[in-house]
């Protein structure tokens, strides 16, 4: 197996001692808000809003009548709400604590941020550790703090948007992050600026029943252009973490944003994130998004067309392995004429995995000329994988096209036999034949990440086939 | 003795089954806007009128007649325990609470006992003037190939027509099914097949009720050569009515095959809702199973909400599905427009061309096997 360039520990199964200055303990009521807004000074409108969140978050019911059942196990109580060393990142490296540089070195974010990367946020738990950027980036006006000194710093610009895209009541995992989020990233590139390298957040879970709510909100002014990318690992615990984020996009009138996501959490993880972006006029918006951790995964990045000629594309990738649930998708909702939308979802399930896609394109009434293109495949590798499809399409009017297509398959017989008979071993065999399903798609991720999925892939392979 | 323990086992399978659906039919809830199996169906409006209707009334106002029978047709009688037990087990989906209800009202209706080859087709039909629930049983023995066409009609404002059908095909026989309904002003249709090793192609035609709701379930049972079920429909909505189908293709065990295709034209405020679902069981290895769904969009303010969807937990499966919504190609009416054919009919040819498509699917599986004959 080729070894990668960064030599990066992808699978993230080590732990390093709990080493907190701050606890909120389990469970979530007025007192963990109180504690957490104590410990990061936030404002008193801050501290009202979290606690409105929080009763609207104990109101609402979990979203059982559609959602996967594996939901139902999730037990509030018994999740760590706010974990953390400091409330402020450090700029520098050097002055990060040992045993979270430690944990960051073998995932091998300081050699991408020197090799490639325009900025990074690292989050160990509940905050940001780390958080660095390019000097001449600032020089431009281009803003990426954490969520918190987003809107210390920077109110101005975060609060009118503060909840905009994705709403408090939008559902009972919305409430809960408004109430409990802290780390994310804030993000905001000025007009016209167009970042040619991406920016990095890597987010870390490293202790027990920790819930990690971060709150992420990039901003394209007019004309921006930039790439943002996470990835996500945890080690693997006896109780259930939690994860539960939202990511709020704004693309102003012909910016582009690129979001690309690699998960890849252990399998006691709940990983269920809210991802939603606001595309106006000629703006466009991309979800790149790959799952192949967590136990039970429930994401549907979306894109809301609001200008005349946005566009929206959702590319993912997921793999389901005995135990896993990947209950992805992506939602389109044309809220402007002449909007187009596309999305591709390339599943594979392994062993007693199960993975779902969920998908929702609606037209809404009046819209004219309005297009979208849904491209679901699956494959199914052992007799036990499972694997669904339910997409849910509404069109208005007679001036939108909107079309939908899955199919299901297996990795073919006699190609595995060929490919054997070559010398592959059968496992070998099968991996190829799992990377050429997904080839086109890995080709979206940037260089560095499609060469991580791919060792990720045949790991994943190894493991299943013997 | 071995045989004898088989029945008593089955028998036993029976009972519980009974009782569970009698559990089933008591903490049934009418259809709310958080079922799933309602979604965009707007269950507070309908499904409580319909419900609101079947209660109120408990006199049957509408006819059954059946013609060219030779003999197979007999009426469902109230004390008929064995078709009452059918029913009581039929599947829903998500209306376990009103197909309760037409359990209630049980007693009407024509069974079908096919058991000899037709020429001709079976004809069935359904008038409502007021509240009307009968019930069809069509069952084909071994080897037997049969033809049936089913009118289910309603009369004016008051029309409510809620039918319940059971189809059960044994191995080796063929059965080829049309259902045409119009007219309802609430019209409901849960269908069940019950394939045991035989093929099954079946057609729905809904037109002009307010609103009209078909469920239709079909199960495989067998992995005999040949076994497969083909599902057709098609409609043309107009004016406000709303259409709400309904459905899934169970493979429960491997090998057979099923093929659904419905197709819509939804013109004026009318809208057309389409939830499939194919489900192959675990075990249920080298399934085919396909399904499609395509909808024309002639007016403004006409809607279409698509809901298809894929559970496979078998392996070596062959499935896919697709949903198309698009409006009139402009090309082919500025073809025909260009011919000399005025745009309207240039719409109605191209309309009555994509429905008949659906048609012909369905026309050609039922006169491919006649001319074998």
């Amino acid at each position: 197996m080729d070894e990668s360039p960064f030599q990066i520990d992808t699978r993230g199964e080590f732990s390093f001692p709990e080493n907190h200055r701050f606890d909120a303990g389990y469970g979530l009521t007025e007192e963990t808000i109180d504690y957490i807004c104590d410990a990061k000074g936030e404002p008193d409108w801050l501290r009202e809003f979290r606690k409105d969140a929080l009763r609207k978050f104990n109101e609402m019911p979990m979203p059982t009548h559609w959602a996967p059942e594996g939901i139902n196990d999730l037990d509030f109580d018994k999740i760590r709400y706010y974990l953390a060393h400091g409330t402020a990142p450090y700029k520098d490296w050097d002055e990060v604590p040992d045993d979270v540089k430690r944990t960051f070195e073998r995932l091998g974010v300081p050699e991408q941020e020197r090799a490639f990367l325009a900025g990074v946020d690292a989050q160990y738990d509940s905050e940001t550790a780390y958080n660095n950027m390019r000097e001449e980036l600032s020089k431009k006006g281009v803003i990426f703090v954490n969520s918190t000194e987003g809107l210390k710093e920077y109110e101005h610009i975060f609060r009118p948007w503060f909840g905009k895209v994705i709403p408090v009541t939008d559902n009972k995992f919305s409430a809960l992050n408004h109430a409990a989020f802290s780390g994310g990233s804030f993000i905001y590139v000025p007009k016209g600026v167009k970042l040619e390298q991406p920016l990095q957040a890597y987010f870390r879970i490293n202790s027990e029943s920790m819930g990690q709510f971060e709150r992420t909100l990039i901003i394209a002014d007019e004309g921006a252009e930039l790439m943002y990318m996470e990835g996500c690992t945890a080690p693997k615990y006896d109780s259930a973490t939690l994860h539960s984020g939202v990511v709020e996009l704004v693309a102003l009138k012909g910016a582009k944003i690129q979001y690309v996501t690699v998960q890849n959490w252990a399998t006691n993880v709940y990983n269920l994130v809210i991802q939603r972006g606001l595309a106006m006029e000629d703006a466009e918006i991309r979800w790149i998004d790959c799952n192949i951790g967590s136990g039970l995964t429930m994401k549907y990045p979306a894109v809301v067309l609001k200008g005349r000629r946005a566009r929206g594309e959702v590319v993912s990738i997921s793999l389901a392995h005995d135990g896993q649930l990947q209950d992805t998708g992506a939602r389109m909702i044309h809220a402007a004429p002449e909007t187009t939308s596309n999305i591709v979802a390339k599943s594979i399930s392994i062993g007693r995995g199960r993975a779902s896609y969920r998908g929702e394109v609606n037209v809404l009434k009046g819209m004219k000329g309005c297009r979208n293109s849904t491209e679901c495949d699956a494959l199914l590798i052992n007799p036990a994988s499972r694997t669904d499809t339910y997409p849910a399409i509404s069109v208005h009017g007679n001036a939108s096209a909107v079309q939908h297509e899955a199919s299901v398959s297996q990795v073919d017989e006699e190609m595995l036999f060929y490919l054997q008979q070559r010398g592959l071993t059968r496992a070998q065999s099968m991996s190829l034949a799992v990377n050429g399903f997904i080839n086109d798609l890995v080709k979206e991720f940037p260089m560095e990440y499609s060469v991580e999925l791919r060792r990720l892939i045949d790991l994943e392979m190894e493991d299943s086939v013997g | 003795m071995e045989e004898a323990f088989a029945l008593a086992e089955a028998e036993a399978k029976l009972r519980t089954a009974l009782q569970e659906s009698t559990t089933r039919f008591e903490t049934a809830q009418l259809p709310n806007k958080l079922n799933e199996d309602w979604r965009y169906g707007s269950p507070n409006k309908f499904a409580t009128a319909l419900a609101d209707v079947l209660q109120s009334s408990d006199c049957s106002q509408g006819r059954a007649t059946v013609t060219h029978d030779n003999g197979a047709a007999v009426a469902v009688s109230k004390d008929d325990e064995d078709l009452l037990q059918t029913e009581m087990l039929m599947p829903s989906i998500g209306s376990d609470a009103l197909l309760g209800m037409h359990l209630a009202r049980f007693g009407e209706g024509y069974v079908l006992y096919i058991e000899e080859s037709t020429k001709e087709p079976i004809c069935l039909h359904y008038e409502a003037e007021g509240v009307y629930t009968p019930s069809t049983f069509i069952m084909v023995a071994p080897g037997v190939k049969a033809h049936v066409i089913e009118h289910h009609e309603g009369h004016g404002e008051n029309a409510t027509l809620f039918v319940t059908r059971n189809i059960q095909v044994a191995e080796g026989a063929e059965l080829h099914v049309e259902l045409r309904s119009s007219g309802a002003a609430r019209y409901m249709c849960i269908t069940n097949i019950q394939n045991m090793g035989g093929k099954v192609n079946h057609f729905t035609g809904h037109a002009a009720h307010q609103w009209g709701r078909e469920e239709t379930v079909a199960e495989i049972y067998s992995s005999a050569e040949g076994t497969s079920v083909e599902l057709y429909s098609a409609n043309k909505l107009s004016g406000n009515s709303v259409l709400d189908q309904h459905t899934k293709q169970i493979h429960h065990v491997g090998g057979a095959y099923s093929n659904l295709l419905y197709k819509n034209v939804v013109d004026d405020h009318a809208t057309a809702i389409f939830a499939g679902n194919i489900r192959v069981e675990e075990g249920a290895h080298q399934t085919d199973a396909y399904q499609a769904n395509r909808n024309l969009l002639l007016s403004e303010k006409a809607g279409v909400h698509s809901l298809p969807g894929l559970e496979i937990l078998a392996d070596r499966v062959r499935c896919s599905h697709g949903s198309a919504s698009s409006p009139v190609d402009e090309e082919t009416l500025f073809y025909l427009c260009s011919r000399g054919i005025p745009r309207n009919e240039a719409y109605e040819q191209i309309s009555s061309g994509f429905l008949n498509d659906a048609y012909q699917r369905f026309a050609r599986g039922t006169e491919g096997e006649s001319s074998v004959e």
